[in-house]
């Protein structure tokens, strides 16, 4: 994690004077687009690629080395993904990165065997599994498009929850995507979390993305709503008292959600934005983008001999860096914003205020 | 509309070759499949070619019967900045 903290700077001088050239910290991979939720708020579902085999995988993950530090396993539901548990060994041998975040629906009965194989198999990784609730009971099914899909949840949890008590690199949270269809409903889904027994709860917003086929689609909650909705979640979240890492994370958290909060309103990048820089995203067919919102296409890993470091310091990213540093662009896009978020001067300090000040929840 | 940038943004994107197939593939699956996706329209771009603008406004396809982009003889080529977009049933 200090590693981390030491490339702060030099990605600083990165994005502004692109050197030093740097592979970034924070990589999504999607190895399928298939899903077997039928969500309101994607359509990723519907796609169907020429997936990287995991022959494939691999020479990509070699060529990666120890930069990355946080993978995220994404999909489609990533645990349908048929080699999930050979994808993540292999991500682990190649990178060994101190933090590996896998989503997941909890549908498929098979998910907390993999988990285990997963945690066993990445001792010295941090392996995040955070399943989707976008609601409690039917209203969970409804939005999630899959019947009884609330109840496998809850199966799901309460093993998993029985899981992290073999293995001390699990963490088990829940993840909530606010959106137009349940933001009014968002404090039941906090009270359910919170005695839940999960290690955390996280939130983002439903937003348009070219990865998932929802640009123009009327899923957004308007910056009224989200406020409303996440003024609560902050009150609980300030309520909490917090030990150990979780004091920071949580901090961090109050600080994305806020930045959604003003991105929302003034519709501007209002931070810095590091992705194509500190973090990237690789899809299911092996193209590469700087994030999954605009899904640039910077080029395909099948054209570059499987090497990452071709399209990452080659001329096509050029342009897209040039276009997110003029601020072309603006998201909250929870997975760029938390690294972008770790090179804003202004976030840092007001976290570090947090964490110093007496009789905060969150602080000391 | 909240990211209206997104939506110019992806506009101005040269479309791959196999564009139309895969798009309207993916939404006849969807369908299919029984997500909540009713058809597909298709979103002209600010600058279309004739024939796109005489394109039904608003119109809902069955993607088997959505026409084709690029349309025939569209000027831009893969340059066309016209677009499909899914339909959902909670826009109707």
């Amino acid at each position: 994690m200090l590693d981390v903290f030491l490339r702060i700077p030099l990605f600083k001088l990165y994005r502004r004077f692109g050197r030093p050239r740097l592979l970034p910290l924070n990589l999504t991979l999607s190895p399928s687009p298939k899903c077997n939720s039928r969500c309101l708020t994607c359509n990723i579902w519907m796609k169907r690629e020429n997936e990287l085999t995991l022959e494939e995988w691999d020479k990509v993950l070699a060529s990666l080395g120890r930069a990355p530090y946080w993978f995220t396993i994404s999909g489609g539901e990533p645990l349908m993904y048929p080699q999930v548990v050979q994808l993540t060994q292999s991500v682990y041998e190649h990178c060994r990165p101190g933090v590996i975040n896998i989503p997941t629906n909890g549908i498929l009965p098979n998910i907390p065997e993999n988990v285990q194989r997963i945690a066993r198999a990445c001792p010295q990784s941090h392996v995040i599994i955070n399943l989707s609730l976008d609601g409690v009971g039917e209203k969970h099914d409804f939005i999630r498009g899959v019947p009884g899909n609330f109840r496998k949840f809850e199966q799901c949890l309460e093993q998993l929850l029985s899981l992290r008590r073999q293995f001390n690199n699990l963490t088990i949270g829940i993840h909530s995507v606010i959106s137009v269809f349940n933001a009014e409903h968002l404090d039941e889904i906090i009270a359910y979390a919170d005695r839940s027994g999960a290690d955390q709860f996280i939130t983002e917003i439903a937003e348009p993305r070219v990865e998932l086929d929802t640009v123009g689609l009327p899923i957004t909650p308007s910056a009224e709503s989200y406020a409303k909705a996440i003024d609560h979640l902050i009150a609980y979240v300030e309520s909490k008292r917090f030990t150990g890492i979780a004091r920071i994370t949580e901090a961090l958290r109050v600080e994305y959600y806020k930045l959604v909060k003003r991105i929302l309103d003034e519709q501007d990048q209002v931070i810095a934005c590091y992705a194509g820089w500190v973090s990237a995203h690789i899809y299911a067919d092996g193209t590469v983008w700087p994030c999954c919102v605009r899904g640039d296409n910077l080029g395909n890993l099948r054209d570059h001999n499987y090497d990452f470091k071709e399209i990452w310091f080659g001329e096509k990213i050029q342009e897209v860096r040039r276009s997110i540093a003029a601020k072309e662009c603006h998201c909250p896009l929870a997975n760029a914003a938390y690294t972008s978020m770790l090179h804003d001067i202004k976030t840092l300090a007001r976290v570090g205020a947090k964490l110093l000040r007496p009789g905060d929840k969150i602080g000391l | 509309m909240a990211f209206d940038w997104l939506n110019k943004f992806q506009h101005r994107v040269e479309k791959d070759p196999d564009y139309a197939a895969k798009t309207l593939a993916a939404y006849r699956l969807g369908m299919k499949a029984k997500g909540s996706i009713v058809g597909v329209a298709i979103e002209p771009a600010p600058d279309c070619c004739a024939a796109a603008r005489e394109l039904p406004a608003g119109k809902v396809y069955h993607p088997d019967q959505a026409p084709l982009l690029p349309l025939p003889d569209c000027p831009q080529g893969r340059r066309c900045a016209c677009l499909y977009r899914p339909v959902m049933t909670y826009q109707q």
